[in-house]
C-alpha cells in the first residue's frame, strides 16, 4: 500500500530523474565505503570492512562451510523452519479465523488467548520456546508460529465478515450445505484478505526467526550473524543482514506476484463486492 | 457475526478470562497434567510477580527492570523522532532530497532491525548505546515514511487553498501541511513505538544487564518458568500501556481524527 502510494504521487512522473538521482546516491555512498576502507584506510577492517572484503566473503561461505553449513545450507534451513512454522500458523489460523466470524460465542472464549498472544512480542517467547524444546527446530518454529499467528486469523475473520450475505443466502437456496458453502463460497469470496495475511504473516514470521536464530540454534541465517559477532567478523555479519533482507525481498515478491495465479478471480470477487 | 453492545461483550470478556484461568490452575495443579517446570500455576507466577517488586532478581527488581526498559525504548523512539519527522517531511517537500535519500532506505528498509544487533554489539558493546541505536534503527522507519506519507496526504486544494491567500511556502509547510499531517503522525508514533517495543525485547534477550527481555532470557536459563511468565505478561502489559498513552494523546493533541484514524 504504501508503495502504491508513493508511486502515484510523485515518483512516475520523474521517473527518469528519480533513477538518475538515486543511482547517483547509492553509487557516492558505496564509493565513500571503498575509498575510506580499501584506498585510504581510515577506518580498520576490523570495524568496518572494506565492500571488496564482504564480497570475497559472500564467495567464500558459498563454498566453504562457516560455523558448520556454506551459505546455501544456512539458507536452507532457515527457509525450513520459517516454511513449518508459517505452514502451521496457516493450518490452524485460517480455521480459527472462519470460527471468529461466524460463532461469536467461540470468539468471546477464545480472545484472551488470542490476545496474548498477539500482543506479546514473538521475540518474547524465545526464552519460553527454548524452556520448551531446547535448541530444536521445534523452537525457531514455534517462535515464527506465534508471529504469523495471528495474520491469519485476523485477514481471515475480516475477509468471512465482509462477504456478502447474499452470496451465503444463495447458496443456502440451493442446498448447499454448511462445508459446500464454505469451500465454494465463503473461502473463494474470503480469499484476497486471507491472501493479505499470508503476506503480513510471511515477513512477521522472517523477521521472528531472524530473532529465534540469533538466540538459539546451530543453523541458519541468524545464528551465522551472531557467529560473525563471536568471531569479530564483520563480513560475515554484512553477507548474513544482505541475504537476510534479499531473501525476504524476494519472498515477498514471488508471494505478491503469484497472487494473480493462486486467485484469477480476485478481480471479479472485489470488481462484484466494491 | 452482529457485536454485543460494549458493557456486556466487556463482562463476556472478563468471563472467558476467568474460565481460562481457572483451566490453566487445573492444568498446572500439584499432581496436575502439566508439570510446572513447563508451565507454573498462577499461584506461583502471582507470588513471584509480588516478591519480584521488593526482591531483586539477577541484579534489580522488577521497577528496576521495567525502568530500564523503558528508558531505552523511549530514547530511541524520542532520537527516532527528531531525526526521522523532519527528514520525512523535508523529503516529501523537496523531490530532490527524497530522490537522494529514499534509495538508501530502500535498501535498509527490508533487513529486519534485529539483524543489526550482532553488528551494533560488535561496534558499541553491550551498554545501553548498542540497545538504543537498535530501537532507533527499529523506530526509524516507521517515523520517516509516515511522515512522508503524512505530507503527501495532505489535500492539494488546501495547499492551493493557501497560495491564493497569499501564504509563502514557509507558512503553508507549517500552518497547513504540518497540522493537517499530524494524525498520520500520530499514527507513525504507534507504529514506531511497537517496532521498537518488540525490537528492544529481542535485544534485551541478546545483550543486556537489565531490562525485561533479560530477565525473561535469564529465567529461561535458570528454569524460573514462574518469573519467565511474569516477564512475559508485564511485556505485553507495558506495550499495551504505551499504545494507549500514544491514543490518548492522538485524542488531546488532534482530537478532530479520532474517530477517523481509530481502528477496530
Amino acid at each position: 500500500m504504501l508503495e502504491r502510494g508513493l508511486s502515484r504521487l510523485g515518483m512516475v512522473s520523474n521517473r527518469s530523474k528519480s533513477l538518475f538521482y538515486g543511482f547517483l546516491s547509492l553509487t557516492s555512498l558505496m564509493l565513500i565505503w571503498f575509498l575510506s576502507t580499501s584506498v585510504f584506510e581510515l577506518i580498520e577492517p576490523r570495524v568496518l570492512p572494506s565492500p571488496v572484503a564482504v564480497v570475497n566473503q559472500l564467495i567464500w561461505i558459498i563454498e566453504v562451510p562457516f560455523s558448520g553449513l556454506t551459505l546455501p545450507g544456512h539458507i536452507l534451513s532457515s527457509l525450513e523452519r520459517w516454511g513449518w512454522g508459517v505452514f502451521t500458523a496457516m493450518v490452524i489460523g485460517i480455521p480459527v479465523g472462519v470460527l471468529f466470524a461466524w460463532t461469536p460465542w467461540f470468539k468471546s472464549l477464545m480472545n484472551p488467548v488470542f490476545e496474548l498472544i498477539h500482543f506479546i512480542p514473538p521475540f518474547a517467547y524465545i526464552p519460553l520456546a527454548v524452556l520448551w524444546f531446547g535448541a530444536s527446530t521445534a523452537t525457531q518454529a514455534m517462535v515464527v508460529f506465534v508471529a504469523a499467528f495471528p495474520a491469519f486469523v485476523i485477514n481471515t475473520q475480516l475477509g468471512v465478515s465482509q462477504v456478502d450475505k447474499i452470496l451465503v443466502d444463495a447458496a443456502r437456496v440451493y442446498g448447499a450445505g454448511p462445508f459446500a458453502t464454505l469451500r465454494r463460497v465463503v473461502i473463494p469470496a474470503a480469499a484476497p484478505s486471507i491472501y493479505t495475511g499470508l503476506r503480513i504473516a510471511i515477513s512477521n514470521g522472517w523477521m521472528a526467526l531472524v530473532g529465534a536464530e540469533l538466540v538459539v540454534g546451530k543453523v541458519g541465517l541468524g545464528f551465522m550473524i551472531s557467529q560473525g559477532q563471536e568471531n569479530a567478523s564483520v563480513a560475515t555479519i554484512f553477507v548474513g543482514v544482505i541475504t537476510i533482507g534479499w531473501l525476504g525481498v524476494m519472498i515477498d515478491t514471488i508471494v505478491q506476484r503469484s497472487e494473480r495465479y493462486v486467485l484469477p478471480w480476485r478481480k471479479n470477487v472485489s470488481l462484484n463486492s466494491g | 457475526m452482529d457485536r454485543l453492545p460494549g458493557s456486556k461483550s466487556f463482562l463476556v470478556g472478563i468471563a472467558a478470562i476467568g474460565c481460562w484461568v481457572i483451566v490453566w490452575w487445573w492444568l498446572t495443579r500439584s499432581g496436575g497434567p502439566v508439570p510446572t517446570l513447563y508451565f507454573p500455576s498462577p499461584e506461583d507466577v502471582w507470588t513471584k510477580f509480588v516478591r519480584m517488586w521488593t526482591r531483586p532478581y539477577i541484579g534489580s527488581t522488577l521497577l528496576e527492570h521495567i525502568l530500564s526498559s523503558l528508558y531505552i525504548v523511549l530514547f530511541g523512539w524520542a532520537v527516532a523522532a527528531v531525526v526521522g519527522i523532519p527528514l520525512g517531511i523535508a523529503m516529501a517537500w523537496w523531490k530532490k532530497l527524497k530522490w537522494i535519500v529514499f534509495p538508501i532506505f530502500q535498501i535498509i528498509r527490508p533487513v529486519p532491525p534485529l539483524a543489526w544487533i550482532p553488528l551494533t554489539i560488535l561496534w558499541l558493546g553491550i551498554g545501553d548505546i548498542a540497545r538504543m541505536s537498535v530501537v532507533f534503527i527499529a523506530a526509524l522507519v516507521p517515523w520517516l515514511m509516515n511522515s512522508m506519507l503524512a505530507v503527501y496526504s495532505v489535500d492539494k486544494i488546501l495547499i492551493d487553498a493557501g497560495k491564493t491567500l497569499g501564504a509563502n511556502d514557509r507558512q503553508i509547510l507549517t500552518r497547513i501541511v504540518c497540522r493537517t499531517a499530524l494524525p498520520t503522525l500520530v499514527a507513525a508514533a504507534r507504529m514506531a513505538l511497537g517496532n521498537a517495543w518488540s525490537t528492544l525485547v529481542a535485544a534485551e534477550i541478546l545483550a543486556a544487564t537489565a531490562g525485561l527481555g533479560y530477565v525473561a532470557v535469564n529465567a529461561s536459563q535458570l528454569l524460573d518458568t514462574d518469573v519467565l511468565l511474569v516477564a512475559m505478561f508485564m511485556i505485553a502489559i507495558l506495550g499495551i500501556a504505551l499504545t494507549a498513552l500514544i491514543s490518548l494523546t492522538q485524542r488531546y493533541l488532534a482530537p478532530w481524527s479520532v474517530t477517523s484514524v481509530q481502528r477496530g
